[in-house]
């Protein structure tokens, strides 16, 4: 019998230093030359759902309170839930160390296999953002973390900003797989000037933990 | 001149990220009684106002919310609601 492999549709050149077998997905933990940042991490194997409900003010996905505003997030117990619009909120996984699985309720969508999902972290990568989206991540009004719907880099992407400040920025984007080979040759090349590197989950974990 | 739209989920955006979906003509007619002719005429025929006219707009690249807005086709702008708050 041949073992059941998952396969991201993110690709890296760069060389893998470090990796762990996990719930089937080979996830690179360390690559070689990873650079002071800032960094792509590619998270695609971390768990993500759609919940959609007529009443989402009645449900409370893996014990979180959604937030009442389109646009608005909220981030707890390394769940991210970013409220789309009024029918329809989408939940990360974020935690490598606690991983969740599809509730068992009608109203879930399991996304994880049709999208992929990247975080770009560090310094600069507002900078990066804006050679290829003309949504505005600095806008004052809003508060991290906060969620776009619009085009990056041409494609349809959630895009969620964790935090605007300075070196310890980052957000993280989602899109359809099918456009993986592409976003990823996009934002590398557009955060070659930044210095962006490839960079292995031990990065982002690192990261999110000092949020 | 670059038309910016406002989606009721996302707030103002390049028009770009919007697809056109046709005049607002109204609800559906009953079906009792319906001519051939006069479905046609509410399915094909527009006004074509030159000037402010409702209109339906898809939020393609963003939400994918079907919504209603004001625009002046002469100018290409949006334009609040003739009377309205928006």
């Amino acid at each position: 019998m041949k073992k059941l492999q998952r396969v991201s549709p993110v690709v890296f050149k760069s060389t893998p230093l470090k990796t762990e077998s996990r719930d089937n997905w080979e996830v690179v933990m360390e690559y070689n030359g990873e650079g002071d940042g800032p960094y792509l991490v590619d998270l695609s194997h971390r768990p993500r759902f759609d919940l959609q409900d007529s009443n989402l003010a009645a449900q409370k996905p893996f014990g979180i309170l959604i937030p009442e505003t389109p646009g608005d997030c909220v981030l707890e117990n390394g769940i991210l839930a970013n409220r789309m619009n009024r029918t329809q909120v989408s939940l990360f996984n974020l935690d490598a160390d606690d991983t969740v699985s599809m509730p068992d309720e009608p109203g879930y969508t399991e996304v994880t296999e049709s999208t992929l999902c990247v975080a770009l972290i560090g310094k600069n990568v507002f900078s990066i953002c804006e050679k290829l989206t003309a949504l505005d991540f600095m806008d004052q009004l809003r508060k991290a973390p906060f969620l776009f719907q619009g085009p990056f880099s041409h494609v349809p992407c959630q895009i969620v900003t964790l935090n605007k400040a300075g070196d310890k920025s980052g957000l993280i984007l989602t899109c359809s797989r099918g456009y993986g080979r592409d976003m990823i040759d996009s934002i590398l090349h557009a955060g070659e000037e930044f210095g962006l590197k490839p960079a292995g989950e031990s990065r982002f974990a690192k990261w999110i933990k000092e949020l | 001149m670059a038309l910016t739209i406002t989606c009721p989920i996302c707030g103002k955006r390049n028009g770009y990220e919007f697809k056109f979906g046709g005049e607002e003509k109204g609800p559906r007619p009953d079906e009792k009684d319906l001519t051939p002719e006069a479905w046609c005429d509410y399915v094909h025929m527009n006004k074509c106002v030159a000037g402010v006219q409702q209109e339906w707009w898809f939020h393609k690249d963003g939400c994918g919310s079907w919504f209603p807005i004001y625009r002046d086709t002469t100018t290409n702008l949006e334009k609040p609601e003739p009377g309205g708050q928006k």
